[in-house]
């Protein structure tokens, strides 16, 4: 195929816009009229809630309302993407530190905040369960109440949920060597460098809300559901966020607004600070023990995973966060017996959301620095071991899943090639490799509206959201290269559940293959609407005349789409709609509810060196190679893959939530919360793919974003490891970390 | 942040009279970026803020005077970097402004606010301590000048009486010949606060000077007049004793979540050993 705009890297839709400051986020979006908000919380991790007085609040001037849950419908309506057990408001309990008890909205920010300071909070602290063992303890107070999960064996606990997946039998399995231990991964936060915002405003018989949301149409859903509206008189505008990563997916404080909003009769905007993003959004963090079993010449022989994920005090979406990111928890390797035991274990913290990776990181640093251990135990090189076991292409791995649907080996191979894995190091220096692999989507659905111009410029309508990771470019450039137009003449619109068709979700790296489908069937619907009119006009047998690619071909010469599109159309003009559906419907009966669309696989492979007086670790070369089918845009795809590599630096070498003996979170904001600067990067960076167009999404694409930080962790810790001589099985590597474990050698 | 009404004197003496009246609810506005993070964070809740910026007094810069480099209130930590007389006299001052916050907070961080913030983990403390140091007070009381090493009290605290400010920081022109330097432990390699902040200063008579902070609720100077660490042919155990003992004072705080006690007196040691080495580099490419 002779690709004009695909596999091109044209200027990003949106870019300018961003970078000269002049797009509106919704922070900095004004309404006519508008209010602004505060949050009510109190320090403490988990408390009774004796009496809110908001007499004092009221008085400060300017102050228009103190909403507590008393003003709310009773009972105090709850939502969740999984389960609805989030309150509006604090409901007679505090249940993680950060929960808004009272939202104050006031004519200025400066009133509102004021007036959040004055409002009294009677309460009774209670023992918070704040840690895996401690939410564990058949002692510990119940986060989630009973009568939210009737006929549940486990409600008198705090495992929400737990999955089994697995095959063979492991406890007939023989092996030379078992390797077992147990991981931490820290609590780490998305860090979105856009604040979280939303607005409320009525909407004649309904109600508008603008909000830093990936999936506008679930969260429309949601507020109908909460206001008994129907779907169209709920409007969600989603002005394209300033990064998700996962954390902007569900909705949060978005119905406080609303209520805040319809009782008042005006617009109320809500904007987060850093500190209660903190509070909003967070990775589930995990302890993991696992069991691995080889052959002598390192040959898998069984994975025994037990993944203990510790959720915040509400579900939101990250019960799905463990089953998903546990399913393919023995990676992409061929192994003959698999038991994977994953919990969701709720606790007094801030409710776990997705996060790119959706709980695969947190398994792949049990799984492979388990690999890095018995390659050592055993002898074998740790590249060796890994391809000795490496699925290959077609095979089953995950029995009913999916197979494997690339060839992983030539990614491996090319990331050992750019670190020079068998090139002889300085002594100082240290190599180490690892590999990650994630599901696609499961189920997925996205309508797009693609229309061709009397001018032969082109609208695109889809409701993906682009975050920063090019959407809007990719959609553009697919319906450019299907219609035959310039790049330039492609507008796409998104963001308006009013006028934007249906889309499922951003989420799981999928809207280059799903939407991207989409957008390519609906250009597809133009094609077959410009044959039957040239027809027409042509008067030939429809037969005679093919359209696509761009291209029409008549039977005496081909011309592009464009030339022809003013004779297609005749003299009212007008336009040619296509409409673009792309669905992977659920399969009953798949422990996922479906299987993999595609599989994100990334090799990263690390040379570092340990400086033994202080523990710290300095990245000389970073190399991540993914498979990505084809890149519709290889600028964007490099950059996704750069920006996941230093985003999982991060939880890597140094960030995690500090807690007090209280449950309080201790470094809420920037200063205490380290993330990586540009001083801190790699000092030679490469990112490379493996391009076969072996992937399901348009000229064979599969999707990525997510790949390239599956195995930040393990791929460092096995350099670091490799220096030090002995493994670290804690996340962060701070120095003081690997400083510690070179004392605990001596 | 609350309501707080702001003041902007242009005389030392409008400001006396100010402070005199309104000390205890009054903050002092000169970068401004401790000032409006304890603002923002409503850790304080001052009536008045008071900016410095426009007394004429105050802004005379960097000035050499018999024998005395001044470094007045308004000068800020990109303009000391790029002083000749510091660059010529004060090299570990010049490393220490260098890795203070970013250049954005360098561009508005003065010299005299890092010193009257206090932080035990202000980086510009161990230089001026170890090159000598004294602070120009003025208050109602008149003019008073302060060793820096007698001005710290404990985290956030000076010795200034109700109503004083600082104008200016003197330092002494060395009169023999010296090198310094400052070097320091972060949690990452981007601008960050320090977990220990330490500088040394070798003189060309054997005298070291020592100062370190962030182990401790103030900084902490040191002197080594034995000879012993300024030699290079010195044995590594007489060294270390010596080490030892300077470093006897520091007290690291077990609440800080930045780096755990042990790991920072460990690191003490390191990086008292490279900032002796490269003090000493420096003495001798003096030579």
């Amino acid at each position: 195929m002779n690709l004009q705009t695909v596999g091109t890297s044209p200027h990003r839709g949106g870019g300018f816009e961003r970078v000269t400051g002049q797009q509106k986020y919704v922070a900095d979006i004004k309404l006519p009229g508008m209010l602004e908000s505060k949050l009510v919380t109190i320090d403490c991790a988990h408390a009774k809630i004796l009496s809110i007085d908001t007499a004092e609040a009221k008085k400060v001037p300017g102050v228009r309302l103190v909403m507590t849950a008393a003003d709310l419908p009773q009972p105090v309506p709850r939502f969740g993407p999984q389960v609805a057990d989030r309150p509006v408001l604090a409901d007679g309990e505090v249940k993680f530190h950060g929960e808004p008890v009272a939202l104050v909205v006031a004519e200025t920010l400066h009133a509102a905040e004021q007036a959040a300071r004055l409002v009294h909070v009677q309460y009774e602290e209670l023992p918070a369960a704040f840690t895996v063992s401690m939410a564990l303890d058949p002692a510990a107070p119940l986060v989630m109440d009973p009568s939210l999960r009737p006929n549940d064996p486990l409600a008198k606990t705090n495992i929400f949920n737990e999955h089994h997946f697995g095959w063979g039998e492991i406890d007939e399995s023989k092996a030379d060597l078992v390797v077992e231990n147990t991981y931490s991964f820290p609590m780490v936060t998305q860090f979105a460098i856009e604040p979280h915002a939303f607005i409320a405003a009525p909407d004649k018989d309904g109600i508008a809300v603008w909000s830093t949301i990936q999936h506008p149409y679930w969260l429309q859903k949601i507020l109908a559901g909460l206001l008994k509206l129907p779907l169209s008189k709920v409007r969600v505008y989603a002005p394209d966020p300033g990064g998700g990563f996962g954390g902007k997916q569900h909705t949060k404080y978005e119905p406080a607004l609303v209520f805040a909003a319809m009782k008042l009769g005006c617009p109320v905007r809500l904007v987060l600070t850093l500190e209660e993003t903190f509070q909003a959004v967070r990775r589930t963090s995990c302890e993991t023990h696992i069991r691995t079993g080889f052959t002598r010449d390192g040959r898998l022989v069984f994975q025994d995973i037990k993944a203990h994920y510790l959720l915040g005090a509400y579900v939101d979406i990250a019960d799905r966060v463990v089953a998903k990111g546990s399913y393919a928890g023995a990676g992409p390797y061929n192994v003959p017996a698999v038991r994977i035991l994953s919990k969701s274990i709720l606790s007094h913290t801030p409710p776990a959301t997705a996060f790119r990776g959706f709980g695969n990181p947190e398994v792949n640093w049990a799984v492979e620095s388990n690999m890095d251990e018995a390659a050592r135990l055993l002898g074998i090189d740790r590249l060796e071991i890994r391809l000795r076991n490496l699925a290959k292409k077609g095979d089953t791995f995950i029995p009913y899943d999916k197979p494997a649907d690339g060839d992983w080996s030539q990614t491996v191979l090319k990331a050992a090639e750019l670190i020079e894995w068998h090139k002889p190091l300085s002594p100082s220096r240290h190599r180490g490799i690892a590999v990650g692999i994630k599901l696609g989507p499961t189920t997925g659905l996205s309508y797009s509206l693609v229309r061709l111009l009397a001018d032969g410029s082109v609208i695109v309508s889809c409701g993906t959201s682009d975050m920063g990771q090019g959407a809007r470019t990719v959609v553009a450039q697919i319906a450019a290269e299907e219609l035959g137009v310039p790049y330039d003449k492609v507008s796409v619109v998104m963001g308006d559940t009013a006028t934007v068709p249906y889309d499922q979700q951003t989420s799981a790296s999928r809207s280059t293959v799903l939407m991207g489908n989409s957008v390519l069937k609906a250009c597809r619907a133009i094609h077959a609407q410009l044959k039957t009119r040239l027809a027409k006009v042509y008067k030939i047998d429809e037969s005679e005349i093919s359209v696509e690619h761009g291209r029409v071909a008549l039977p005496d010469r081909e011309y592009p789409i464009p030339e022809l599109i003013k004779v297609a159309l005749g003299k009212l003009g007008g336009e040619i709609i296509g409409v673009g559906e792309e669905r992977k419907d659920a399969e009953q009966g798949h422990p996922l509810g479906g299987p993999a669309c595609f599989y994100e696989f990334n090799c990263t492979a690390v040379e570092a060196e340990v400086d033994k007086s202080t523990g710290d670790v300095t990245i000389t070369r970073y190399v991540t190679v993914s498979d990505v089918g084809t890149s519709i845009n290889p600028l964007q795809v490099r950059m996704q893959d750069e920006g996941a590599a230093v985003q999982g630096l991060g939880h890597t070498l140094m960030e995690h939530y500090i807690f007090d003996e209280k449950g309080r979170i201790r470094n809420l904001g920037a200063a205490d919360y380290r993330i990586l600067t540009t001083m801190d990067l790699p000092k030679e960076f490469y990112s490379e793919t493996v391009e076969n167009a072996d992937g399901p999404g348009p000229y064979g694409a599969k999707g990525m974003s997510e790949g390239a930080l599956l195995c930040v962790s393990s791929a460092v810790a096995s350099a670091v490891g490799d220096a030090i001589g002995t493994t670290i099985r804690d996340l962060p590597l701070t120095p003081e970390r690997v400083w510690m474990a070179l004392q605990a050698q001596k | 942040m609350s309501d707080f009404e702001y003041v902007r004197p242009t005389t030392i003496d409008e400001a006396v009279r100010f402070l005199a009246a309104h000390g205890t609810e009054a903050r002092i506005l000169a970068g401004g970026t401790d000032l409006l993070i304890q603002l923002r964070n409503n850790d304080i809740q001052p009536s008045f803020i008071l900016d410095v910026k426009h007394i004429r007094e105050l802004q005379t810069g960097v000035q050499l005077k018999d024998g005395l480099v001044s470094i007045s209130a308004t000068v800020t930590m990109s303009e000391l970097v790029m002083d000749p007389l510091i660059n010529r006299y004060f090299p570990a001052l010049v490393d220490a402004a260098n890795v203070v916050g970013s250049v954005q907070i360098r561009n508005r961080a003065t010299l005299v606010g890092n010193i009257c913030n206090a932080s035990p983990a202000a980086d510009s403390a161990p230089p001026l301590l170890v090159y000598g140091a004294e602070v120009v007070a003025i208050g109602s009381q008149g003019k008073r000048r302060i060793p820096l090493n007698d001005f710290f009290v404990r985290s956030g605290v000076t010795v200034l009486q109700r109503g004083e400010f600082v104008a200016s920081i003197e330092l002494p022109v060395p009169t023999t010949r010296m090198g310094a330097a400052h070097v320091r432990r972060t949690r990452r390699r981007g601008h960050d606060l320090a977990s220990v902040t330490l500088c040394c200063g070798v003189q060309e008579t054997g005298v070291v000077r020592l100062s370190y902070g962030s182990v401790g609720p103030r900084p902490v100077l040191a002197l080594d007049t034995s000879g012993i660490l300024a030699d290079e042919k010195a044995p590594e155990e007489a060294k270390t004793a010596i080490f030892e003992s300077i470093f006897a004072q520091a007290s690291p705080s077990k609440k800080s979540m930045r780096a755990s006690p042990a790991y920072r007196l460990a690191m003490l040691r390191v990086l008292g050993k490279q900032a002796l080495e490269l003090a000493l580099a420096r003495l001798n490419d003096q030579g």
